[in-house]
């Protein structure tokens, strides 16, 4: 009887894991703005699911396969990103402390309206061939899509990670986060590594927002979920480490499963919305945090 | 006739925060000199040096650089030509190595292929950065911060140099530490505006000096000239307003 | 050029002349449609102003409204479900709005403005969903998904919820310009200024904010049901949802945020530019968004703010250029 319950539980904990790692994927764009420029992105969810409607059309329209559509996706992202800092964001920052607020909450209700505009209310999903299909484990049975988005978060992760610590840019936007200052007076143009963290946070949104759309539908206020779990991620895994966001990424991915096999489908989100709030309550700067 | 001043700094007025700060700067430093910059709390030496390494800019006034205008020039633009800071107690960065730390130094592009280079010559004039270049900025003493700021500095491939109270709260034998190497970045050729509040030292070391006193030169000159005179001393106890 | 503008601030004179006249509208006749308009600028106004009161002087950009909008109309509609009067489950409906907000305090406070803002963006979203999937009285369903009907809504006359709001809109205004006169309003001027110089002088940073957030909270939810009274039903996704946060942000922006008018003036705004989107429902909020944005960038003192610096001399704007940086 015992093992029963066990060997129920195995699937949503592996679900959880796999989709924990699409998580932090998802958070990692939102951690990477936030340390750089103390700005929590609220326009970020929207971001990722401009990715997502974008895949969506060319795989529609176009027959690309999602995956293969991130060749023109995240250029596309890169540069709408790029944009967004250094023509809105950054004057938003010169004018007062809640402008950058107030200016990432109008592009997100923008880009709202917009895919409602465009793609309608409906409720959209990259259905591709292997999205469909499952793995089979013993007793679990695992959708392929977990799996993938979970070793294509590991593999980003990773890059990112040699990104920041190899390259002289990498290296710019941590001391830029660490002292913006001090990072002046050591040659770097802050206001264009500010730009280029912007648009690289974008780039990780695009693979975010494809993976996504592979494993859920959505819908143009999915955007806000997508927000909700990425800060969930950060506050749980804290910030500058990649570790943590990893962490984070699980815990909120189990949240959601377990929320989900114990009190229903309806509920899911719920319980992971709620941890963040609690998390929140109990230690803002994360487990991990500095 | 050829320029044999590095820095121009002409007749600038500074605002900072809206309210005036400096009033009618002028000052020069020739190439190879040490020039010391001497005042009491609030004088507005770190206003002055800020204006040079382009972070506030001077409402009144121009600032020549090895023949250019350099005036209006953002932060990396001017570290780019050559001109770095030290900044106040080093503001090393605490989360990255003191590798990093040096690296992050050669960011600007004139720097960079030097860098191995020039990380062998920090090495050499400070060879416990050597031994923790693996280490956090965090974990080191506040003596070791001021050289890694230092190291960080000569990354960039100066000539000028900005200290911003280089002894601050170090102990002597600390501080003549800095000041040797200092001797020896002199040797190389760069020149350096040394912004001290130990007096004695300073004028002990620079070739000139002048005299901030409430955001205005009161006082300049060759340091052997200055140093008897009542007013450094004047300079050193006084407060401003 | 300097232009001298009358100031609201002087007296109540022209605020209690400006209300009799509008409260006799009803009764003179003035068309459904103006009641209507002028409704709506009542409830925007009250909502504008309280966001006004936590963003541009607590420096809290709260995007946790629609949850006590939310609060108050549901509050309200389950209430008189069970029988008892409208009025009972109005009052209710902001008591539960100021409760909630204490509840929410807790988490939500421990953050500085970044994390803020988001935290309170979580918290509609979670009643959107709890309020979709419970249905804590049972029953008639109206449309699909948790909507509830306000019963005995339509026995309450367009002129009765027009005075109710008027009054709500008032106790805004006259609510606003007491706090900000209060000892309460100088601790949120220097709380907005820095955190850490305000606990310094003995300002208790976090009981401020939490009476503002409860105060906006109160009233907020008052309107909330006031306008679920008027609208006769409410239902989850509506009742939750950021257009509302658009609107009572929109309007301070507009009008200036931290100036005491500017509500008043930027809510008259939204209610003409929701006319005359009135017919491009799809496009309104993106719109709103676009002018928000412009605004921000372009005129962040709003109307109000604006007028005030075009009466000021050239060497006032040289010197606020300089602090402003260059």
């Amino acid at each position: 009887m015992g093992l029963d319950i066990f060997m129920n539980l195995s699937t949503p904990i592996a679900m959880g894991i796999l989709l924990g790692g699409l998580y932090a994927l998802i958070a990692l764009g939102l951690s990477l703005v936030f340390g750089v420029m103390k700005l929590i992105n609220i326009a970020h969810g929207d971001l990722v699911l401009l990715s997502s409607y974008l895949a969506f059309t060319m795989m529609t329209g176009l027959g690309i396969d999602p995956i293969i559509s991130l060749v023109i996706g995240m250029p596309v992202l890169f540069v709408v990103g790029f944009a967004i800092q250094r023509y809105l964001l950054s004057r938003a920052f010169r004018i007062s402390m809640e402008a950058p607020l107030i200016i990432a909450f109008g592009i997100s209700i923008i880009l709202q309206n917009l895919y409602q505009i465009l793609w309608t209310p409906l409720s959209r999903g990259l259905t591709t061939s292997y999205a469909l299909e499952s793995i089979s484990y013993g007793a679990l049975r695992l959708p392929l899509v977990y799996l993938l988005d979970f070793i294509v978060a590991i593999v980003v992760m990773f890059i990112l990670r040699e990104f920041l610590r190899r390259t002289y840019l990498g290296k710019a936007i941590n001391a830029a986060s660490q002292d913006r200052g001090t990072a002046q007076l050591m040659g770097i143009n802050t206001n264009r590594v500010y730009a280029f963290a912007f648009a690289i946070a974008m780039v990780f949104a695009a693979i975010a927002g494809v993976f996504l759309g592979l494993t859920f539908p959505f819908t143009p206020q999915s955007g806000v979920s997508f927000l909700i779990i990425a800060f969930g991620v950060v506050v749980l895994g804290g910030l500058g480490s990649i570790v943590g966001t990893f962490i984070g990424g699980l815990v909120m991915g189990l949240a959601q499963t377990l929320g989900g096999y114990f009190l229903g489908a309806s509920a899911q989100m719920l319980v992971a919305y709620l941890i963040v709030l609690v998390a929140l309550g109990v230690k803002p700067q994360g487990i991990f945090g500095r | 006739m050829p320029e044999e001043n590095l820095l121009k700094v002409s007749k600038i007025d500074v605002f900072y925060g809206g309210l005036q700060a400096l009033w009618d700067i002028s000052l020069n430093v020739k190439f190879g000199e040490i020039v010391a910059i001497i005042g009491a709390n609030g004088a507005g030496k770190s206003t002055l040096l800020n204006v040079i390494s382009g972070v506030i800019h001077p409402q009144v006034g121009s600032i020549e650089y090895d023949g250019k205008n350099i005036t209006t020039l953002e932060p990396f633009q001017v570290v780019a030509l050559g001109i770095c800071q030290v900044p106040e107690a080093g503001r090393v960065f605490p989360n990255m190595t003191v590798l990093d730390n040096l690296i992050i130094g050669s960011y600007n592009r004139n720097a960079r292929p030097q860098r191995e280079e020039n990380l062998q010559h920090v090495f050499r004039h400070f060879p416990i950065l050597g031994e923790r270049r693996n280490q956090l900025g965090k974990t080191l003493s506040g003596g070791e911060r001021q050289m890694l700021a230092i190291g960080r500095g000569l990354m960039s491939n100066p000539k000028l140099m900005l200290f911003d109270e280089m002894s601050l709260g170090l102990s002597p034998i600390v501080i003549n530490e800095l000041y040797r190497v200092l001797r020896e970045i002199r040797a190389r050729g760069i020149a350096i505006i040394l912004v001290e509040q130990n007096v004695r030292r300073s004028l002990k070391e620079a070739d000139r000096a002048y005299i901030l006193e409430c955001g205005r030169v009161t006082l300049s000159g060759k340091t052997e000239d200055l140093g008897e005179e009542e007013k450094v001393r004047k300079a050193y106890f006084g407060v401003c307003k | 050029m300097k232009v001298n503008l009358p100031r609201l601030k002087g007296g109540l004179a022209p605020l209690i002349a400006i209300t009799v006249v509008l409260a006799t509208f009803p009764l003179i006749g003035a068309p459904q449609s103006w009641l209507l308009y002028l409704f709506l600028f009542f409830i925007y106004l009250a909502l504008a102003n309280m966001w006004n009161l936590l963003a541009g002087y607590c420096g809290l950009i709260s995007l946790c409204q629609p949850a006590f909008i939310g609060l108050g109309g549901y509050t309200l509609a389950i209430l008189v479900w069970i029988g008892l009067p409208l009025y009972v489950g109005l009052i209710a409906g902001a008591i539960v709005a100021a409760l909630f907000a204490v509840l929410i305090s807790i988490p939500v406070f421990r953050l500085s403005g970044i994390y803020f803002a988001v935290g309170t963006l979580i918290v509609p979203e979670i009643l959107r969903i709890v309020f979709l999937i419970w249905r804590p009285v049972g029953g008639l369903l109206y449309g699909k998904g948790a909507g509830y009907a306000v019963k005995g809504a339509t026995l309450v006359s367009s002129a009765e919820t027009y005075w109710l709001a008027l009054i709500i809109c008032i106790g805004s205004v006259l609510l606003m310009r007491f706090i900000l006169r209060s000892n309460l309003g100088l601790g949120l001027a220097a709380i907005r200024d820095n955190d850490g110089t305000a606990a310094s002088v003995g300002i208790n940073v976090f009981k401020s904010k939490l009476y503002s957030f409860v105060i906006s909270a109160f009233i907020t939810g008052l309107a909330g049901a006031a306008f679920y009274i008027s609208q006769g039903f409410i239902e989850p996704t509506s009742a939750f949802n950021v257009k509302w946060t658009m609107i009572l942000m929109l309007a301070p922006v507009i009008g200036g945020i931290r100036i005491e008018e500017g509500p008043a003036v930027g809510a008259i705004i939204v209610v003409i530019l929701h006319f005359l989107l009135a017919r491009y429902g799809g496009v309104s909020l993106l719109i709103q968004g676009i002018i928000l944005i412009i605004i921000m960038l372009l005129a962040p003192q709003g109307i109000m703010g604006s007028i005030r610096r075009l009466g000021t001399s050239r060497s006032y704007r040289a010197l606020w250029r300089l602090t402003t940086g260059r």
